[in-house]
């Protein structure tokens, strides 16, 4: 036995076949139908097996070979997905500028070059394009600024 | 001659002030993220989707088009000055484009590939209004029974030509089926995966899994890459320093040539894309010279013919899409997606329905890629400007962009938070190396697919039998089943040839 293993498609091959049992115990709740007339459940069964067959054909054979597993830059993507999150919560209470300041300023985080006063630059720049492009020009429905009652 | 009713048709409705501008718009900015390394045509179009939303249709598919085809212009140029390619399929650039640049023939090589891209996409146009609609009339005649086999070829094309092993790539497109499941099954009304959540009553906003799967990615994986960029000096380009010497033009067209006809080719096939055509169209050039050892150090040819198959196979690409509803590449599927937004249901009905959209469409192409050519040529100077933009102003106006783009669509702060949660998975593809543009054609094929499969058991009272006793479809069954064992055949090869070079290693 080789100790070295492909980790990156034995951890890929493993999510999948986790995927694919959920997806499958989900779908069993639903009608299957026959093969005449499918039921909802019919499709999703199917694929949810078929993902569970391929998540084990990409893990298995990755047992046997050599490979790398790639390093994540935890920093960008944690500060990336928390600006977006952010602006998830903030927009539909606060509004589209507190939004966007918060989203800015998280990702900014990411990778620190600009000073300050650019970021604050930036920040009024970009709330500027948004409420001028998006609120005034394309008419969306949301404020610029909101106070939560 | 009907082919010249088409076009004037289509030129006229391509001439209307509002597609020219959305179709200027369209390949101004394609160029502009193709230039940029960091920001693909993926992510914009994915961007842009809310956008169509508040044009009418042909001027949305102009400027979708627009940035698709403009993004294959831009692509080379970072290529070319920096080693670094502004879109996947002008990786092949760099290979002979960077040396070029250092050999101070930068403008040649900047001139060369726009010229290469405007005679692949002729070529390619000319192609796509040839054949369309005759391709068109034969697919009147599919059953959907025939539907469910040419989609299921569709997939599994894509699959196995993506990069990286072919179990990967249709396990992706299982995984995009199964993501496709969610909402309310259109036949029943039965509420799948929805977890009595209301908003995912109608099933996963596609606009959100793609700037996820994308966009969000993309920014996440691009800002340590970027780092190297800053540091680069560039160089001016010139309008004298273009001008090919006359061994350049002698040298390059018949390549260019030969790249259109490899692009033209791959770009019909389903899920082959402009990457897979841009290398295969290199690998020739270097197979047919003479002295093949010129390549990588600054061959003219090592650029034009894969510049050209790139553009060439971007616009046979639409051949698929419009006349069968079968997207050949991850954009397409985004292009079908803005068609069924905008309730056009993309087939072979298109074009005898919407002659305005189709030959609109098709003539915009050949309008915008004469405006690509002034865009890329005396304005060169503006896009190796745009290098400059510093990667830390550029990435949170995108992830902005993405943000209101996707709150837009549903005005909903939900489907923002489904572009979280499939940026997170997108990245994690990324790091372990899963193809995410199978995963999209999965996503958005799966309830057509489902829906055929079931109108072809209902019709043929459940017998499976109806795949391979039309001939149609058991055609399709036939290619699709010969793609998987050549597949098969390959991985185990490569497989048996690694453990060799290990045991003699």
């Amino acid at each position: 036995m080789n100790a070295k293993k492909d980790w990156a498609d034995v951890i890929g091959g493993l999510l999948l076949l986790a995927g694919g049992l959920w997806f499958m115990s989900m779908a069993a709740g639903q009608t299957m139908g026959t093969l005449r007339r499918m039921g909802p459940g019919y499709m999703p069964m199917a694929i949810g097996v078929l993902v569970v067959v391929f998540g084990l054909l990409v893990a298995v054979p990755a047992l046997f070979r050599a490979g790398t597993l790639p390093v994540p830059e935890w920093r960008p993507f944690a500060t990336i997905c928390l600006s977006v999150l952010a602006f998830a919560l903030v927009v539909e209470k606060f509004g589209l500028v507190p939004a966007t300041v918060v989203l800015t300023v998280v990702a900014a985080l990411a990778e620190p070059k600009l000073k300050p006063l650019q970021l604050g630059i930036l920040c009024l720049a970009l709330s500027a394009i948004g409420v001028g492009v998006f609120v005034k020009g394309l008419g969306i429905p949301v404020a610029a600024f909101r106070w939560p009652v | 001659m009907e082919m010249l009713g088409n076009l004037a048709l289509g030129f006229n409705e391509a001439f209307a002030l509002q597609n020219l501008i959305y179709c200027f718009f369209g390949v101004f900015l394609g160029t502009f993220i193709g230039v940029l390394p960091g920001i693909g045509p993926l992510a914009t179009i994915s961007m842009l989707l809310p956008l169509t939303f508040h044009v009418p249709p042909t001027a949305a598919l102009v400027m979708l088009a627009g940035i698709y085809y403009g993004a294959q212009y831009g692509g080379s140029t970072a290529s070319i000055l920096m080693n670094l390619p502004g879109t996947p399929a002008a990786a092949v650039v760099c290979l002979d484009g960077y040396p070029m640049a250092k050999q101070g023939r930068a403008g040649v090589a900047l001139f060369m590939t726009t010229v290469a891209s405007f005679v692949g996409s002729t070529i390619g146009i000319i192609i796509l209004t040839a054949f369309s609609p005759a391709l068109a009339d034969v697919a009147l005649a599919f059953g959907p029974a025939d539907y469910f086999s040419m989609m299921l070829l569709g997939l599994i094309a894509a699959a196995a030509l993506a990069q990286g092993s072919p179990a990967k790539g249709i396990a992706m497109v299982l995984l995009g089926l199964a993501l496709g499941m969610v909402g309310t099954d259109v036949q029943t009304g039965a509420q799948r995966f929805t977890f009595g959540i209301p908003q995912l009553a109608d099933g996963i906003n596609l606009v959100a899994l793609a700037m996820g799967l994308f966009g969000v990615s993309e920014v996440i994986s691009s800002i340590t890459r970027m780092r190297a960029v800053a540091k680069q000096k560039q160089e001016r380009i010139t309008l004298r320093s273009m001008i090919p010497t006359r061994d350049d033009v002698r040298q390059s067209w018949r390549s260019m040539l030969r790249g259109s006809g490899v692009g033209s080719f791959f770009g019909t096939l389903p899920g082959a894309g402009t990457t897979i055509a841009a290398f295969i169209a290199y690998a020739i050039e270097k197979r047919v010279a003479r002295k093949p050892e010129r390549f990588g150090k600054g061959a003219i040819e090592g650029i034009s013919a894969p510049e050209a198959a790139s553009n060439a196979s971007a616009q046979t690409a639409f051949i698929p899409t419009l006349t069968l509803g079968i997207p050949g590449d991850a954009v397409m599927a985004l292009m079908l997606g803005a068609m069924i937004i905008q309730g056009i249901q993309p087939g072979p009905r298109l074009v005898a329905e919407y002659p305005e959209l189709f030959w609109g469409l098709v003539a915009s192409f050949w309008i915008g890629n004469v405006l690509l050519v002034i865009l890329n040529i005396p304005m060169i100077g503006l896009w190796v400007r745009m290098l400059r933009i510093p990667y830390a102003i550029l990435y949170p106006s995108i992830l902005l962009f993405i943000c209101i783009g996707v709150f837009s669509v549903n005005n909903s702060a939900f489907d923002v938070l489904i572009v979280m949660v499939f940026g997170v998975v997108g990245y994690a593809m990324m790091l372990l190396r899963f193809e995410p543009a199978p995963l999209v054609l999965g996503f958005i094929l799966g309830p057509l697919m489902e829906e055929h499969l079931r109108r072809a058991m209902l019709l043929s009272r459940g017998d499976p039998m109806v795949f391979l006793s039309r001939p149609i479809s058991a055609s399709f069954l036939a290619v699709t089943f010969a793609l998987l064992a050549w597949s098969l055949y390959a991985a185990v090869r490569a497989q048996r040839r690694a453990r060799l070079a290990m045991a003699a290693g």
